[in-house]
């Protein structure tokens, strides 16, 4: 035998070693990497056919009013112009809305917000439909408008809805806060605000409708197909089956392409292409997609936090309250994860909240990277930094000890297990920025650039939780030339999670991931799984990737055994091998044995689903398990400010993430870094305003996002692995904690640097130089 | 904007007798990066579009001669960045470069442009200003210069007649204990508006302390032009710079300025960072100046 | 608005293409002449995802009218489909993680073609500067940056 032959034996031994682990923890090449990086026509804009016509959206110019007239004449008239859709123009529902039956997909009467979109001017070509649109005349009365939410709470407020301007309340009742502020030596309260994100994908919202066999094919950018063939479907009053929705390669995603606005591109194009049978193209430019899609929640909270002489938190009471806009759209669940985390990673023996998801008439806001995550966990981080300092403690001190850990409890009374990797984060980041030694240094400087250490930690309660059942189908077939074929209704939008969810199956079933191929997700072909939101597609879609696997393999293994004339339980597959483990030599390969099933008749298509355990929790105190699994996260943020100008450099971040299990670890760090970067626009310079109801920056002029010359010089990323319950091979999620903890930590940094409490976001250099709130340099 | 009509002249005397008999609503074009998108916005509607970018040759030069630089107002922000005379001895003009835009801006868009757009948010404005820059202005009955200094008339207005084109920028190459430099600040590094610019162009006496020239320049001083900051020039005119002269310099520059607050930052604030910057770049410049005497 | 004729030389081959005076580079390239690897990300020359070379330089082709690019050379993603430095810079973006949702990838690979053939050795910062007009909202642009480090030659950083 040669040298090389027995290497690959031994490899292949070594290799069945690992069973179903075989190829977690390994850096692969992502399914959909090579056409993205051979430029391939794959999203939505590149898959227009001849023939088709195009759809422009048109809004409403007044943030609250009545339409009395709408002029469409001139636009009607336009050379080009096939017609103008109108809420008249629907055969089934008139209403876009994600959650609660709040919205319109076309007002018929009262605009609630600029966002409000009144119809679509259908045209041969983009210019014609984009000049007509500028001919339309409407006429309103206009009412009374809201922009504050804590104007709309206040009792004699105008009703903006019929309800009432609250959308939903929570509540929750940990303990007694009063007994525990007597019995605490400090009471601090403070209140902190958030501004508007945009998610800024850089490929804007766009769908494309095809008639088809007497009912419709819509392709479109967009987070969740089922969600969005159901939302079609009720528009133009067919049943679901007949509305078939294909997500295509989507570029970009973070939140709002799992709301509303791909139901009103794709209903809006399904409809023009129902009523002038042709192809038709609804997309956003940059402008439109700013002002119409879904935001980050504005929040405005309040603590009041008692804490003991030596450092113990013992009572938290938070006040909430949520800016969801015109319509309440995911809000409904971003407060309750917002209120969850009320206290972020710290036991608190007392805890009273009430949260508030309040409309105004401001553009609505709804899902976005974090969903109240960051918005929480800025407030409580903040919070915790003034009341380390009010109490002359070191801000790290303060934070170990009062942080979870295995064996604490937290805002919603659930116990914290061993799998809580919430101290080896910590522990990772502190010994990488140098805190310790750093830190009282930076205590003692006297210079025009002054530097600042901020910590900020991270519980994130996994998937959907508490927003109802969390599961996800996977169909897996393979193919008779070895490929295989994977299915699912959950979508890749950039985070590389599709692959990863497919790592899990190729490293169950022994075949590397090259031999993988994803099919485009279509609602005629795969059961709907939910939409793809809350990073659960590793955690949940894996665990129903590694199910269908499972199955596969149940099927191959005794086949491969029959072939090789040796036990089931000797046989393993690895590297696209069948072998006896004792023998490696004695092997079939993959195409070979998959030549055999197809010989035999053997099904080689199974589907996987899987279903999370329910998270029960009491809806009257807030208390329960709404979340069966956390993610945990520590970063620390270096900052270097100029005392003369309040500009400030971060000049390093150093972040962990306890994820259970990593299982394309290229992946994660790529989730660490662009979650990183997007929180730190969050932190330092993003913000969309809204000047009476109208959006002032809707481009990408004047709201800014991080560049390459913005990204910090030093970003030490680690993962750290203590396994969860829920996922497959203990897997937790990634994509979207990274973007919470940036914000605060560089608020704290901040704040350590020049003695400057920057308690709204972003913490733009006018408000550091200005100050919101000059704090004493604490003694220590 | 239906009616749009393009005009691509080959060469500058071709352009220029077009633009003469032109009576409609003509508009200059060069790289397009600002004019385009306002275009697009609606923000102006012209009739013609006359676009020079063709005939870059012509107009596309940095020179020095004699102590006199002149630059085609066709050279792109990338010509100017990679200039080693401006690297070397154009200070400012080379700060400003660096920090304009980003790669695919500064590689079309040109200091013509710059100049002609009037708009605040064009960084060589101040810089060209603080140099004394000269315009020289062609229409087909001839040529005049004209100083950059007073050029505007307010937002987005030039002195410029429909009949000419900017063909050139120049001033004098700033002499021995000269020196030149540019401060901005945005609310990220790149690809940002400035909040607020400043150019200085100082020159000293003998001595090495007391100033024999000063223009500071910036993006805005009262109106929504750029301007020179007169009587925070006058002041320092005669005066060592100390820290005491600084500090006054700095009381005059805020009485002086009038910054409007908008959404992206307040009138306070700007004034603050206008009153460090002159500070920083009268230091900065003196000591350089001093270090290479 | 007069149509008129242009002749743009698109990645090698001449092309005769009728144009409105408005009519915007990218939209010939994509829709005329099968460019799709040209995305647009914002139509007023903000985010760079429209990035291509025109006489080779880097610029952002909504911005760019048609007409104005008779007699010019473009190059986008689809011409350098079997260049020997762009496949490089290609398998280090794969190997690095540097495309995830893939929109600005085109422009990121032009723009670190360019520098890549210009720079044997280019530091970070240098990279950063010619990335600096392209945004990217998925990556934080760290394993762009040691993608070109490691198509340039160097090891990661």
């Amino acid at each position: 035998m040669s040298e090389q032959v027995s290497q690959l034996l031994e490899s292949l031994r070594e290799k069945a070693g690992k069973g179903d682990l075989l190829y977690i923890g390994e850096n692969i090449v992502r399914v959909d990497s090579l056409e993205k990086v051979l430029g391939k026509p794959v999203y939505t804009a590149d898959l227009i056919p001849k023939g088709t016509v195009y759809a422009k959206l048109f809004h409403s110019s007044i943030p609250h009013g009545v339409i009395k007239h709408m002029e469409l004449g001139a636009a009607k008239s336009q050379p080009g112009v096939l017609g103008v859709l109108t809420w008249r123009d629907i055969p089934g529902l008139n209403e876009s809305s994600a959650i609660l039956p709040d919205r319109q997909l076309y007002a018929d009467s009262i605009v609630r917000s600029t966002a409000d979109i009144l119809g679509a001017v259908v045209a041969e070509t983009l210019p014609a439909a984009a000049d007509a649109v500028g001919r339309i005349k409407v006429d309103y009365e206009r009412l009374p408008a809201i922009f504050d939410p804590l104007e709309a709470l206040k009792p004699d407020a105008i009703k903006l809805h019929p309800k009432g301007n609250i959308a939903r309340q929570m509540r929750i009742r940990k303990g007694n806060v009063e007994e525990g502020f007597a019995k605490s030596d400090i009471v601090f309260e403070k209140t902190y605000r958030t501004q508007f994100q945009d998610a800024t994908p850089l490929e804007p919202e766009m769908g494309l409708a095809i008639p088809e066999d007497g009912g419709m094919k819509v392709i479109g950018s967009m987070q969740s197909p089922h969600h969005t063939q159901a939302a079609v479907a009720k528009v133009l009053k067919l049943p679901p089956e007949k509305v078939r929705v294909i997500q295509a390669v989507t570029g970009g995603a973070f939140g709002p392409k799992s709301d509303e606005t791909p139901f009103d591109v794709c209903s809006t194009a399904a409809l023009a292409a129902m009523k002038y049978r042709r192809p038709v193209f609804c997309g956003l430019d940059r402008e439109e997609s700013m002002v119409m899609h879904t935001k980050r929640h504005p929040f405005v909270i309040t603590h009041k936090t008692g804490v003991t002489s030596d450092g113990m938190l013992v009572a938290d009471e938070s006040k909430i309250v949520g800016d969801t806009g015109a319509y309440a759209s995911l809000g409904v669940f971003v407060i309750v994860r917002a209120t969850f985390h009320t206290v972020g990673a710290y036991e608190v023996p007392n805890v009273k909240a009430d949260s508030f998801l309040v409309y105004t008439d401001n553009t609505y806001t709804g899902s976005l990277r974090g969903f109240g995550g960051p918005q929480a966990v800025f407030a409580i981080e903040s919070q915790m930094e003034e009341l380390a300092r009010k109490l002359g403690m070191d801000p790290l001190e303060f934070r170990l000890k009062n942080m979870l850990v295995p064996g604490k409890r937290n805002a919603t009374n659930a116990l914290m297990d061993a799998s809580c990797g919430l101290p080896q984060c910590v522990e990772k980041v502190v010994a990488s920025s140098d805190y310790r030694r750093k830190a009282p240094l930076y205590g003692k400087q006297r210079g025009g650039l002054r530097r600042g250490l901020g910590i900020a930690l991270l519980m994130h309660g996994n998937s959907l939780g508490p927003e109802g059942n969390d599961y996800g189908a996977v169909h897996m077939e393979i193919l008779s030339d070895g490929t295989v074929s994977v299915g699912t209704g959950l979508t890749e939008y950039g985070t590389g999670a599709i692959s990863g969810m497919m790592q899990v199956a190729s490293s169950v079933l022994g075949v590397p991931l090259a031999r993988f191929k994803l099919e485009r997700p279509d609602t005629s072909k795969h059961r709907e799984s939910g939409p793809t939101v809350a990073s659960r597609v590793v955690v949940i879609g894996g665990n129903a990737s590694m199910l269908a696997a499972q199955k596969l393999k149940a099927k191959l293994v005794p086949l491969a055994a029959g072939m090789l004339k040796a036990g089931e339980d000797e046989v393993s597959i690895a590297d696209g091998v069948a072998f006896i483990r004792k023998r490696p030599s004695a092997s079939v390969k993959w195409d070979d044995l998959v030549a055999e099933a197809y010989r035999r008749g053997l099904s080689l298509k199974e589907d996987g689903f899987f279903m999370a355990p329910a998270a029960p929790w009491d809806t009257e105190v807030g208390q329960g398990t709404p979340y069966v699994q956390y993610t945990w996260g520590a970063l620390i943020a270096e900052v270097e400010v100029d005392t003369e100008t309040g500009f400030y450099k971060v000049l390093g971040v150093h972040a962990a993430y306890d994820v259970g299990r990593a299982v394309n670890p290229g992946g994660v760090l790529g989730q660490s870094y662009g979650g990183t970067v997007q929180g730190l626009g969050y932190a330092m310079m993003e913000e969309l305003l809204h000047k009476d109801g109208q959006v002032v920056n809707p481009n990408l002029g004047d709201y800014y996002i991080p560049t390459s010359m913005d990204i910090p010089a030093e970003f030490k990323a680690f993962i750290v692995e203590v396994p969860g319950p829920l996922g497959p091979f203990g897997a937790k999620i990634i994509a979207e904690p990274p973007i919470v903890l940036p914000g605060p930590a560089i608020r704290n940094a901040v704040l350590n640097a020049v003695g400057v409490s920057v308690d709204d976001l972003p913490v733009t250099s006018e408000k550091v130089l200005m100050g919101a709130s000059k704090a004493a340099r604490p003694s220590r | 904007m239906s009616s749009l009509e393009l005009f691509s002249p080959t060469n500058l005397d071709d352009a220029l007798k077009f633009i003469q008999h032109e009576d409609k609503d003509v508009a200059i074009i060069a790289s397009g990066t600002d004019l385009i998108p306002r275009i697009r916005k609606r923000q102006v509607s012209p009739s013609v579009l006359v676009d020079i970018s063709s005939f870059q040759n012509d107009l596309r030069y940095i020179r020095n001669s004699g102590g006199v630089v002149s630059l085609g107002a066709l050279t792109t922000l990338t010509d100017v960045l990679e200039s080693p005379l401006v690297r070397d001895r154009l200070s400012a003009l080379h700060e400003a470069a660096e920090l304009f835009g980003a790669p695919q801006v500064r590689n079309v868009a040109t200091v013509g442009g710059n100049v002609c757009s009037a708009a605040s948010s064009e960084d060589l404005i101040p810089v060209f200003m603080a140099l004394g820059a000269q315009l020289k202005l062609v229409s087909a009955k001839g040529e005049r210069t004209v100083p950059l200094e007073g050029f505007f008339k307010g937002k987005r207005a030039t002195k410029m007649k429909p009949s000419e084109i900017l063909a050139e920028v120049s001033f004098e190459l700033p002499k021995g204990r000269s020196w030149t430099g540019f401060e901005k600040l945005g609310r990220r590094n790149m690809l940002i508006l400035s909040l607020v610019s400043m150019a200085l162009s100082l020159s000293m006496k003998e001595d090495l302390q007391t100033v024999s020239a000063a223009r500071i320049a910036m993006n805005r001083v009262s109106e929504r032009i750029p301007a020179l900051a007169v009587k925070t020039q006058e002041f320092l005119l005669g005066r060592k710079v100390s820290s005491e002269t600084i500090a006054q310099a700095q009381k005059v520059l805020a009485s002086e300025i009038a910054l409007t607050s908008d959404f992206r930052a307040s009138g306070p604030y700007r004034t603050e960072v206008a009153q460090v910057y002159l500070k920083r770049l009268l230091l900065r410049c003196s000591g350089r100046i001093r270090g290479s005497a | 608005m007069t149509k008129r004729v242009v002749t743009i030389n698109v990645n090698g081959t001449e092309h005769s293409v009728q144009v409105n005076p408005l009519d915007r580079l990218i939209d010939v390239l994509r829709d005329e002449l099968g460019a799709k690897s040209v995305k647009e990300g914002c139509g007023t020359g903000d985010c760079g995802i429209c990035a291509i070379l025109v006489d080779g330089k880097l610029v952002n082709s909504c911005l760019m009218l048609a007409a104005q690019c008779d007699g010019r050379r473009v190059l986008t993603l689809e011409g350098l489909l079997g260049d020997p430095t762009m496949k490089r810079v290609q398998e280090s973006f794969v190997v690095n993680n540097a495309a995830q949702c893939g929109f600005c990838t085109p422009a990121m690979l032009m723009a670190s073609w360019d520098l890549a053939r210009h720079s044997a050795n280019p530091t970070t910062d240098e990279i950063k500067v010619a990335i600096s007009g392209i945004l990217c909202r998925c990556t934080g642009y760290y394993q762009i940056i040691d993608s070109v480090h490691q198509a340039c030659g160097e090891s990661k950083r």
